[in-house]
């Protein structure tokens, strides 16, 4: 992937794509395509799709807010679109199109340097809002980006991130995704890093239904690259997240990491689906990749599909998951302590999530 | 005022016997020690008092202070004053000392009071000081990734901050270094109250060399087959459980 050599090849690249050819023939959202195989999505996704397509054209309504010391977040708001951005997707190539085809707001960051203070990038909508957040980080710069989606009422938050990370650059990204109980939201999240290093974290609160696709890859040069994704989340009532990531690693010597948690109540579903794909020639490859799950009920909802193709040699790779219900023991040392019950469970299950957000940070800081 | 424990029966849910009729009664201001060869029923003991769901009682009946215990919830148990320092302590990932802490003992205030956290922090840090455990520890995850050491002098940390008037200790000596184990004796020492009870669970004269029993007790097969002073601690140094064994077999 080339990087843009100024922020104003950068800017511009961040306007409406082309995305006709896709559209045609991208599949709609259906059980029968391997990417929407699980967890009743089609009911929440083809309505996606149906409404994305009704409003085509039409403004993408919502508000982005910046905050930034630093200066290198410009606000997008434009209607006339012209340049290019290609982007993959694990399945929603046709929501992705749609989303492109949206007169484009959000936020482009071209990070150069080390910043001190974070950047925080927030998209609150209450209808449909598509906004596109592409950050860049030249060689060796360093930044924290916290982006805050609030989506309230039926509102409904379909997002693309593009992050690309040049060398020697590091990245810490926090994604927090709030729902209203009845909204529903969408991620479409590409990371390419060049010998840089990315941490990202997500967390999905409250949403009815959620589809979050990562895909996270390693390019180019061999050596130093490591990429690490988080996600924590807690879902009840009826709620639907569903997380399809993919870990490339074109370029040897590099690392990436994901760590999955979810504590699933009533009757809630949760959906990994996460692959990692080692090209032909990406030597001394280390990857892993976990998705662990509490369940807090017997009518919740699990499908976990680590997933490996491995087409290198001396890689170090491994999957797995695990879903299990609270740990009954954890749960009596509270208890012998005095912690009552229901405060017993409460800090045992967010617990759980701690335990990534923490290697969230413990891996920022410590590098 | 006193822990009275009567013809206590129990068994694993839906297994085996393993406690056969305990009698025991501690009263307020005396340690009492029990040993016992492996697998005789101690921490089943100890967690039976405290409620461990994987146990059934089968039989008697336990009093604390003349209320009846075994109707009680596990956490009802320990605001009530028992506390139980684990053979294994468990590890629970996510949830800082500090916070654990702090919900333990709110858990003891009326009802919407909370504790004053200046207060809280300057005691918990003098407590792990005089422990010798690392202040840092007030922000890692309960027991997470501790040394088997580290977790012994996390529950002694506990019982202190929670200054319940039954403890007891199950095999708090073991994964103790000789410091160690003078640290968290002294400790345990500086506990010892007209008010306050031990219930210490350990094979080995050197931990009772520092906390002196009133009364020593050896558990065998779930039952309690001696009673008496000292003298048994020194016997069963020399000689081992061997006794026991040849005499009720
Ligand atoms: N939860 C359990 N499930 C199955 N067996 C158990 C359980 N707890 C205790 N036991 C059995 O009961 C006996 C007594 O165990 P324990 O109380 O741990 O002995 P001690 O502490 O004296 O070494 C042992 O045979 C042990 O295997
Ligand atoms: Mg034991």
């Amino acid at each position: 992937m080339d990087f843009p050599d100024s922020g104003n090849d950068m800017k511009l690249a961040m306007e409406k794509v082309e995305a006709q050819t896709r559209l045609a023939t991208a599949p709609t959202p259906d059980r029968l395509n391997e990417n929407w195989r699980f967890g009743r999505p089609h009911k929440h996704a083809a309505a996606l799709v149906e409404l994305l397509a009704d409003t085509a054209g039409t403004p993408s309504c919502g508000t982005v807010t910046i905050e930034d010391a630093s200066g290198c977040t410009d606000k997008i708001d434009k209607e006339d679109a012209d340049s290019e951005l290609l982007m993959s997707t694990i399945g929603s190539d046709r929501i992705l199109g749609l989303h492109l085809q949206r007169f484009g707001k959000g936020a482009a960051l071209f990070i150069e340097g080390q910043l001190t203070e974070p950047i925080t990038i927030t998209y609150e909508t209450d209808s449909l809002f598509t906004p596109t957040t592409l950050i860049i980080a030249a060689p060796g710069a360093r930044a924290r980006i916290i982006e805050r989606h609030i989506t309230r009422g039926e509102g409904c938050m379909v997002c693309a991130r593009i992050v690309q990370a040049a060398e020697g650059a590091e990245l810490s990204i926090e994604l927090e995704e709030t729902g209203s109980g009845t909204s529903r939201a969408m991620n479409i999240i590409n990371i390419s890093a060049v010998q840089a290093k990315v941490r990202h974290l997500s967390r999905h609160s409250n949403h009815a239904w959620a589809r979050e696709e990562t895909i996270a890859e390693i390019l180019h040069s061999e050596g130093e690259a490591d990429i690490r994704l988080y996600s924590a989340n807690r879902l009840s009532g009826d709620q639907v997240l569903d997380q399809h990531t993919r870990q490339i690693h074109t370029a040897g010597r590099s690392a990436s990491d994901l760590l999955y948690k979810n504590v699933v109540e009533d009757n809630a579903t949760a959906i990994f689906a996460g692959n990692i794909y080692v090209e032909a020639g990406a030597h001394d490859t280390d990857a892993y990749q976990s998705n662990r799950n509490m369940l807090l009920s017997e009518k919740a909802t699990i499908h976990s599909l680590p997933g490996l193709e491995i087409l290198a040699d001396r890689v170090r790779c491994s999957h797995g998951s695990a879903s299990a219900p609270m740990d009954e023991e954890q749960l009596f040392y509270l208890l012998s302590r005095g912690i009552p019950l229901h405060e017993a469970l409460q800090l045992v299950a967010e617990g759980f999530l701690t335990d990534a957000v923490d290697r969230f940070h413990s891996t920022a800081d410590n590098d | 005022m006193s822990l009275i424990i009567r013809d206590l029966h129990a068994r694993v849910k839906d297994g085996a016997d393993i406690l056969n009729g305990i009698n025991l009664e501690i009263p307020k201001g005396e340690v009492h020690a029990i040993m016992g060869p492996n697998g005789s029923g101690k921490s089943t003991l100890s967690k039976v008092l405290c409620g461990h769901p994987a146990y059934e009682i089968t039989a008697g009946s336990v009093e604390m202070d003349g209320q009846n215990l075994l109707a009680m919830s596990v956490d009802e148990r320990s605001r009530a004053g028992l506390f139980l320092a684990f053979q294994y302590p468990v590890e629970v990932p996510g949830v800082t000392n500090a916070n654990f802490l702090r919900a333990a003992l709110e858990a003891r205030l009326p009802k919407g009071e909370e504790i004053n956290v200046v207060d809280f922090y300057k005691q918990l840090r003098g407590r792990m000081k005089s422990l010798g455990m690392d202040t840092k520890f007030t922000s890692r995850a309960v027991n997470e990734g501790f040394s088997g050491g580290e977790k012994k002098r996390n529950d002694v940390l506990q019982m202190m901050m929670l200054d319940p008037t039954y403890a007891i200790l199950d095999e708090t000596d073991s994964g103790l270094d000789v410091d160690a184990l003078r640290i968290v004796s002294d400790g345990v020492n500086a506990m010892r109250a007209p008010f306050r009870s031990f219930m210490v669970i350990t094979h080995y004269k050197r931990l009772l060399d520092y906390i002196r029993p009133d009364v020593v007790h050896v558990l065998y097969k779930g039952r309690l087959v001696r009673t008496g002073g000292f003298e048994l601690v020194d016997y069963i140094e020399e000689h081992g459980f061997d006794f026991v064994r040849n005499e009720e077999e």
